[in-house]
């Protein structure tokens, strides 16, 4: 169930109205069944995991939060850990591991019959996963009290809205918002609609209608130069608008209901730098790999060096979060790289920055840096997309001029009409978020005026859904 | 509560002032004949009735589909050309498909200017219009000459609908076919049984205008026999005049359409079409070799990612029956996308390269394709 189908909207509207009618604790009570039935619309078969993954966090929180015994917290989270890592081991990167050792053996001249399982991936599996963790992860380390409520507990690990794609919640976060009643009011369900209208644009506009060219020219034997860095920036803006556009239509869908989900994105592509970029892309899992993974490491605790270390292996291993592809783990690498690379340099070039924050030219720098770190972004965004090693070494080699092909030749299918108008109304949204620093800001508009915007973006929806929807990127990982 | 309904109601009144102001901004455009593709953009949107009533009173409207490949009228074109062809002249290559197969006969006519051809078919036309073709046009075969069968990867999918009118919202050309399904009990040659549209002509189509029975048990024919009929197409004409409603119908309909051709190649259980694909493949031959003809096969893999593999699906009858085919895949790889125009054919320089590969296998296989 995609939330561009018509059939989403309609289950919503029939939770809408018994959320409506129900009292609180009967509220969490159907939210839980609703969610159940959402993720079982993808394949029931799965939902015995979240199910059981549920029991044993829920069961390892009571006995972690009764504990004062170091060595068996210790167990206990540890136990957590290796259930819901084991999980993902199990049904997301089996066969990648498997594949790998082969190929190994394979080099070293020695045969190995077939290993691989046929497992197929549970849909939201790394997202659920992931936020069942922090969730013993926090009571272990004396952040979070545990909950005795069973049904809040699975309906924060189930939350139908951000179950298969995030944002991923924490605990301290959502739970309470679980807990306790939520007050209705109109006013959340106007904010909700708009973000819903909002993300549908970035989603159905954009990023379903650009996917066919970005798509032509990476199945393409041999694309020119042009091809691949049009291609590339167009997949840039199409994972932007695709998961972004899935956290906004998540986020309002539960702003609706009284929830407040995080913020998952912040303009990620006005960053100059990658810690810059990192602080304002997927938000709810870059913070969540640095309070659970990079500060575990050490952090910047242990020196220069350590620091590279641990910055390389937290990015490796969000890489590795997103797929069990080596693409992902030299994407991982990249991203890495470029964090150690800019925190190796980033003292002089922040003290250039602040002395002229305010003058023409600190803002001409920071166009020029905004510009040219977008293709450092871009290049990331090509090993990501790319279809295997040899694909990164072939469209590399042909963007830097190789390759038989022209590089100036196009074949790349062109982008419609609409999907340019959205992506214009979208880069004008953004600049106006980012310029007030209010992501609201059209509230403070003359009213005809809000309502002459939300009728135009009703209308872009309407102009720009032409394209067949597809499933969302991030439901993959 | 107020507010909020008062913002509600605001905005409804401003998407109605908008869709004025669109409508207003297009029938001006109408009016002065700038149709631009703005303007074609929103008349894609109308529903098919919409769009027939329009072609129908505007006769002369150049992008008007209504009169176009009707079995019918294209089979008395055929006869015509059969009667008046010298029968001497050496084999003709009698060609059942769509433009790409036309486009690849020019390329071999511009490879070798001795060869003749005659094109039989429709816009993007599905394996049944292609075949169906080919059997009514049997009285006009000559010993000696080529039938050529082309199949197009992207139309497979429409191999269960009777009607361009049902899986090509935005350029619903009418004209009509039918489907074929596979007959176990084997009482029909060739193993397909079809099931006919009730509308076979253009004289059909505009005798439903005066017959109201008619024309419901034509619609019911399609809502049950027509895998690739949605609702969202046809309901509700008089709402074409917003084109915000055009808008939406469009999205609704070539999604809800989209969806369909999707299910249909990937779930095989409702309706086998590579086992029908296959029969055809099979019949064509028997049926082409048993009035002296040489039968060719045309598998044509468009640049659409999805779609069928045409070869495979047709392998093994080829095989057996050894009936001689031109795969595109074989000499250009549709995942290419430089080989490809805009509108979806392939680029001239393809298609020439594929006339010269025909004309190849044509010399491999011992064909002999001119006098």
């Amino acid at each position: 169930m995609l939330f561009t189908e018509l059939r989403f909207w309609a289950f919503f509207a029939i939770v809408s109205w018994l959320y409506v009618v129900l009292p609180h604790r009967w509220q969490n009570r159907m939210l839980l069944v609703a969610s159940y039935v959402f993720y079982g619309a993808w394949d029931w078969r799965f939902l015995g995991l979240i199910v059981f993954s549920t029991v044993v966090d829920y069961l390892i929180g009571i006995r972690l939060g009764a504990e004062d015994d170091t060595r068996r917290r210790k167990i206990l989270v540890s136990t957590s850990l290796a259930v819901n890592l084991g999980l993902l081991g199990v049904f997301k990167y089996f066969g990648f591991f498997a594949d790998s050792f082969q190929a190994l053996l394979a080099m070293a001249g020695l045969e190995a019959g077939p290993i691989t399982l046929s497992i197929v991936l549970p849909v939201g599996i790394s997202f659920y996963t992931f936020q069942t963790l922090s969730y013993t992860i926090d009571i272990y380390r004396r952040d979070l009290k545990p909950t005795r409520d069973f049904l809040d507990f699975a309906l924060f690990v189930a939350f139908f809205p951000q179950l298969v794609a995030g944002p991923i919640e924490r605990a301290r976060n959502l739970l309470p918002n679980i807990a306790l009643p939520r007050t209705l009011s109109w006013d959340a369900v106007g904010r909700g609609a708009v973000l819903c209208l909002l993300g549908l644009i970035k989603k159905v506009v954009i990023a379903d209608a650009i996917a066919p060219s970005v798509n032509a020219v990476y199945a393409n034997p041999s694309p020119s130069g042009l091809d691949i860095a049009f291609a590339t920036w167009l997949f840039a803006i199409q994972i932007y608008c695709d998961f972004s556009g899935y956290t906004d239509i998540a986020r309002g869908v539960a702003k609706m209901l009284g929830f407040r989900l995080m913020r998952n994105f912040a303009q990620p592509y006005f960053a100059a730098d990658p810690q810059e970029f990192w602080r304002r892309w997927h938000i709810s899992l870059s913070t969540w790999l640095r309070d659970y993974l990079y500060i575990s490491l050490g952090g910047n605790r242990g020196g220069r060096w350590f620091t590279y270390r641990n910055l390389m292996a937290t990015m490796v291993l969000g890489g590795l979060w997103h797929g069990a592809a080596w693409n992902f783990v030299l994407w991982g690498l990249y991203q890495g790289g470029l964090l150690s690379a800019h925190r190796a340099f980033a003292g002089r070039h922040d003290r250039v920055g602040e002395g002229q924050r305010r003058s023409l030219g600190s803002w001409l720098w920071r166009l020029l840096a905004v510009g040219a770190f977008f293709q450092v972004v871009c290049y990331g965004w090509l090993l990501f997309r790319a279809q295997s090693f040899a694909q990164i070494v072939e469209f590399t080699s042909r963007l830097l001029g190789g390759g038989d092909r022209a590089y100036l030749s196009m074949s790349m299918p062109s982008v419609p009409f609409a999907a340019l108008l959205g992506l214009v109304f979208l880069t004008m949204w953004d600049l106006l978020v980012e310029m007030t620093g209010d992501v609201q800001f059209y509230r403070n508009c003359y009213l005809p005026l809000r309502a002459a915007l939300y009728a135009g973006m009703i209308y872009l929806l309407a102009f720009g859904s032409t394209s067949a929807s597809s499933a969302f990127i991030y439901f993959q990982f | 509560m107020k507010r909020q309904l008062g913002v509600l109601g605001l905005t409804l009144m401003m998407l109605v002032v908008l869709d004025l102001a669109v409508a207003g901004i297009l029938h001006l455009a109408e009016t002065r004949g700038a149709v631009t593709s703005l303007v074609r953009f929103f008349e894609y949107g109308r529903s098919v009735p919409g769009k027939l009533d329009r072609w129908i009173e505007n006769p002369g409207l150049k992008d008007s589909l209504f009169k176009v490949a009707w079995l019918p009228a294209e089979m008395d074109k055929s006869a015509q050309r059969f009667r008046d062809e010298d029968a001497g002249a050496g084999p003709v290559l009698r060609s059942y498909g769509m433009s790409f197969s036309g486009r690849i006969l020019n390329g071999a006519k511009k490879a070798d200017p001795e060869l003749s051809f005659d094109l039989h078919g429709g816009p993007a036309a599905p394996p049944n219009l292609v075949y169906e073709a080919f059997l009514r046009d049997q009285p006009n075969r000559r010993s000696g000459d080529i039938a050529i069968l082309g199949l197009l990867s992207s139309s497979v999918s429409a191999m269960s609908a009777m009607s361009n009118r049902t899986w090509n919202f935005e350029q619903p050309a009418p004209l009509t076919y039918p489907v074929f399904h596979l007959d176990d009990a084997n009482t029909v040659e060739g193993g397909l049984r079809a099931v006919h549209p009730l509308v076979e002509s253009m004289a059909d189509e505009l005798a439903l205008r005066e017959d109201p029975q008619a024309a419901q048990d034509w619609a019911a024919q399609l809502e049950a026999e027509d895998a690739l009929y949605v609702k969202a197409a046809f309901y509700w004409p008089g709402l074409d005049a917003s084109p915000f409603v055009r808008l939406v119908r469009r999205a609704l309909a070539i999604s809800t359409i989209q969806d369909r051709k999707r299910e249909l190649i990937q779930n095989t259980q409702d309706y086998d079409y590579p086992e029908v694909l296959r029969r055809m493949i099979g019949q064509f031959a028997r049926s082409a070799r048993a009035d002296g003809l040489i039968p060719v096969v045309f598998l044509i893999q468009s640049r659409q990612q999805g779609d069928p593999d045409l070869l495979a699906i047709a392998r093994p009858v080829l095989d057996a029956d050894d009936i001689v085919y031109f795969a595109t895949t074989e000499h250009f790889d549709p995942q290419d996308s430089s080989g490809f125009q805009p509108d979806g054919h392939y680029t001239r320089t393809v298609d020439a390269m594929f006339g010269e590969a025909l004309i190849g296998t044509f010399e491999r296989a011992g064909i002999r394709y001119r006098k």
